[in-house]
């Protein structure tokens, strides 16, 4: 039996046999073949070269009008590589006089190559390191896509232990039979983190070293709420989680039966809990726990694990669904939000630096007219079935806000000639998620109708810090002051505007903030479903008075480390169990 | 160039070239010389001092990371390798691969 | 599409004679009309169309441009003009500043893509200050064209 700690990351407990999967960031151990297996592996060489050559023609021709020509050469140098028989040719000989799997030859054979040339002095030669290695993902994307199949086809209970796992995988994890899920990567904030805790999946990452110590169909035990995993427990350690769960699992029961119950403070203040979804199918769960509407849609699953992009009628079916389940409830709509991340990074053959800090979300649709009104046509058609609200992300300045509101006029316009109804005044807000939106709040509240502070972004943004970089990611808090300082500021702005305001990063979802946020004025939170029964428990336990208290304490303190334990201090005096 | 004749009947086609473009043989050129020795029947084989690549290989050629003054063996053994070392040497020295001298 | 598909360089004013907004459109819808982009007598119901909608929501970006724009049905082609004033025109920008740089667009109404096409063009080389500087500065119809033609070979002037 072994215990590794980890950082918890969304809560339950739960045992299954373990089902290891190779994350895409690809460390191929070496597994050995039968010698009668060789032609079938070399076969499997030769198909993935098939199948990459055909996936890159495609892309090839898909942006045939591109202007740049270094995206043109990126693309014919790819495919000159996968075409060169001479390197096939060394994959499929150590397939053949090692014996083992394709997918070991080929990362074998490309890293080497990769690091003969990341040798080299000249920069235009070393620079080509990183055209092999994307050529080695490519490849190993086709071989391992048989593989992947297996997470689809599950037919029994089981924990995923990965080294990594992207927001896509963990997207597209089937509840019935992932119980649980492990990582050595990832923090508490990461996308994947955020997807198993909508997916109400217990979940533990940053173990570092679990893929080494775990086969697959070994037993696991993931405690979500401790930070925990056992492999391999013995029976005494079964017996005891299985009480656990069970505790467990009342306690969820016991916040259910508020479900009913309004969200009101102790001495009558309302707030208005709404859900965060990622998924049309997840506005049924906010409501059974008691939400009042979804305050936060991320439309980027609509964009990612797939290769062309969504047409309007896919972008319009999945919001009037959404809005079906709501009915007369608000449903924000959130644009494109993509980028720093996977599906722009593969779109963009010249890869950013510092995508983080470059062409994403709103810049990105900004300059992609066709695709952004798109979205924009399926969101306003959808906005004459209920009270539909759209949202721009990643605001940095007013000209932004202008530009994007100059193409909703002239997507109206468009619709208006076709005569397709649509909602005319529909309300029109942003996200605060950069310190320069923070700061400027005040000019940017007289062109919207409303803000919604984005707390992650907004903490990332103001303390430079990566929040799925494990090195520093115990830096991420916001319950720094100088977030705290902006956040202030921005509520401050908006109330002075009379816009709405509310707050849907992580923040809102973590007991122990609901009281400052309340104290700082907030008086809506959109927040994951599964947590709404907690924080609906939390402010029902409190007055406004005593948020007021604790903000003016809180906004006087100068240390991250002496707020967050206040906070919690405070928090755990009003709801002792959810801590 | 040389041209022999051996017991086989196969031609066999040598030459030296310098490379004269600024930027040496990295990416685009080497695509150009792989695109260009393809197009022939003849096995090519490319040496500097210290190795010897197969000319028809974007892997192996970019991997001779020749620099501006770089001296090259290319040897073509086949029906066409006078034309194809032709070719080859026109681009190398006489185009500089379309890129610009230093 | 670039500046030089839509873009009427021989219809540019390089200073505006109007001095409030109303005007300035006019002024150079007539200019585009005078270069015979617009064709017979359809001037002043495409400046009724400009207007109107400049009414209904300002395209005064900020930074001292404007974006007055409109899709009509009398129009074949993306079409578009530069007007610029020196003075200053008051078109209710968003950052209350005056606007010095008016880019008027003119789009078929059954052409959704061709125009969005032109604004992303627009919105790509407006949002670099130094574009604005240079066009700000620009003097005459030739400075104009050079500078467009710029942008258009050098996306990141």
């Amino acid at each position: 039996m072994e215990i590794k700690k980890g950082i918890a990351v969304s809560p339950g407990i739960s045992i299954a046999k373990a089902l290891i999967i190779d994350s895409e960031e690809y460390r191929i151990p070496r597994r050995s073949i039968k010698a009668s297996e060789r032609t079938t592996e070399i076969q499997r060489v030769r198909n993935a070269f098939k199948g990459a050559i055909g996936e890159l023609t495609e892309l090839e021709a898909a942006h045939s009008k591109a202007e740049s020509s270094k995206i043109k050469d990126i693309f014919a140098v790819h495919l000159r590589f996968l075409h060169d028989r001479s390197l096939r040719k060394r994959i499929t000989d150590l397939v053949h006089s090692e014996s083992v799997t394709a997918e070991y030859a080929v990362s074998t054979t490309l890293r080497e190559i990769a690091s003969h040339f990341s040798k080299e002095k000249d920069a235009y030669i070393s620079e080509r390191a990183a055209d092999i290695y994307d050529i080695e993902r490519r490849l190993l994307i086709q071989l391992l896509d048989r593989k992947r199949e297996d997470v689809g086809h599950l037919t029994e209970e089981v924990t995923i232990i990965a080294r990594e796992l992207s927001p896509i995988q963990t997207a597209g994890f089937n509840r019935k039979f992932v119980k649980g899920i492990a990582s050595d990567a990832g923090g508490r904030t990461s996308h994947a983190a955020i997807v198993a805790r909508s997916l109400g999946i217990p979940a533990v990452v940053a173990l570092e070293d679990l893929t080494e110590s775990v086969n697959g169909g070994d037993t696991v035990v993931i405690d979500g709420n401790r930070g925990i995993v056992i492999v391999n427990p013995d029976d005494q350690t079964i017996q005891q989680y299985q009480e656990y769960s069970k505790e467990f699992a009342e306690l969820e029961h016991k916040l259910d039966a508020i479900r009913e119950k309004p969200a009101v403070t102790r001495d009558g203040v309302k707030i208005t809990l709404l859900g965060n979804i990622e998924f049309h199918d997840e506005a049924e769960a906010v409501l059974q726990k008691g939400g009042e509407g979804v305050g936060l849609y991320r439309t980027e699953y609509l964009y990612l694990n797939r290769q062309t992009e969504p047409t309007e009628e896919e972008h319009y079916q999945a919001y009037a669904e959404t809005v079906s389940v709501l009915q007369d409830r608000p449903v924000v709509i959130r644009t494109l939000d993509l980028g720093a991340d996977k599906y722009t990074q593969r779109k963009r053959f010249a890869p950013e630096p510092n995508p983080f800090l470059g062409l994403r979300s709103i810049r990105f649709c900004l300059q992609n007219l066709m695709m952004f009104k798109t979205q924009l046509r399926a969101i306003l058609r959808a906005s004459v079935l209920g009270d539909v609200k759209i949202m721009f992300p990643l605001i940095t300045n007013l000209q932004e806000v202008m530009q994007a509101k100059m193409i909703l006029r002239d997507v109206m316009d468009d619709l208006d000639e076709e005569s397709i109804a649509f909602n005319r005044d529909i309300q029109i807000g942003i996200m605060i998620e950069t310190p320069s939106s923070a700061l400027t709040a005040f000019s940017l509240a007289r062109d919207v109708d409303f803000f919604s502070i984005g707390t992650n972004d907004l903490t990332q943004y103001t303390l430079a810090v990566d929040r799925g970089n494990e090195l520093v990611s115990t830096l991420y808090s916001s319950a720094d002051p100088a977030v705290l300082r902006l956040i202030r500021t921005v509520i401050q702005d908006a109330h002075k505007a009379q816009i709405d305001i509310s707050v849907c990063g992580e923040m809102a979802s973590e007991p122990e903030y609901i009281m400052l946020l309340l104290g700082m004025g907030i008086r809506t939170l959109s927040l994951t479903a599964p947590m709404i029964p907690e924080i609906k428990q939390m402010i029902r336990s409190v007055t406004v008075e005593d948020c007021n208290n604790v903000a003016r304490k809180v906004l006087g303190m100068n240390s991250e480390r002496q707020i967050s334990n206040y906070l919690r201090a405070a928090a755990r005096k009003i709801l002792p169990e959810a801590f | 160039m040389q041209a022999e004749r051996d017991s086989l009947e196969k031609v066999v086609c040598e030459t030296e070239v310098e490379i004269k473009n600024a930027d040496g043989l990295h990416m685009r050129p080497a695509m150009q010389f792989v695109d260009i020795a393809n197009q022939f029947d003849s096995d090519i084989t490319v040496s500097n001092n210290e190795t010897e690549v197969d000319g028809k290989s974007i892997m192996q050629m970019s991997m001779l990371a020749a620099t501006c003054g770089t001296k090259l063996k290319i040897k073509a053994e086949g029906s066409d390798a006078a034309k194809v070392i032709g070719a080859l040497r026109e681009l190398v020295e006489e185009k500089l691969f379309g890129e610009p001298a230093p | 599409m670039k500046f030089a598909d839509f873009v009427c360089f021989k219809a540019t004013v390089p200073e505006l004679q109007a001095r409030d907004r109303d005007r300035a459109i006019a002024e150079i819808v007539s200019s585009l009309d005078k270069a015979g982009k617009l064709g017979k007598g359809k001037c002043k119901e495409i400046t009724r169309a400009v207007i109107k909608r400049e009414k209904e929501a300002s395209t005064g970006m900020g930074k001292g441009v404007a974006l007055p724009h409109v899709k009509h049905k009398l129009v074949k082609d993306v079409i578009a003009a530069i007007g610029l004033s020196s003075a200053g025109i008051d078109f209710s920008a968003l950052d209350k500043q005056p606007v010095y740089s008016v880019i008027l667009l003119i789009s078929p109404a059954d052409e959704p893509d061709k125009h969005l096409q032109a604004m992303e063009n627009v919105f790509r080389h407006l949002q670099q200050e130094k574009f604005r500087k240079f066009l700000r500065q620009c003097r005459s119809p030739a400075q104009i064209e050079d500078l467009l033609r710029e942008a258009d070979e050098n996306s990141s002037l």
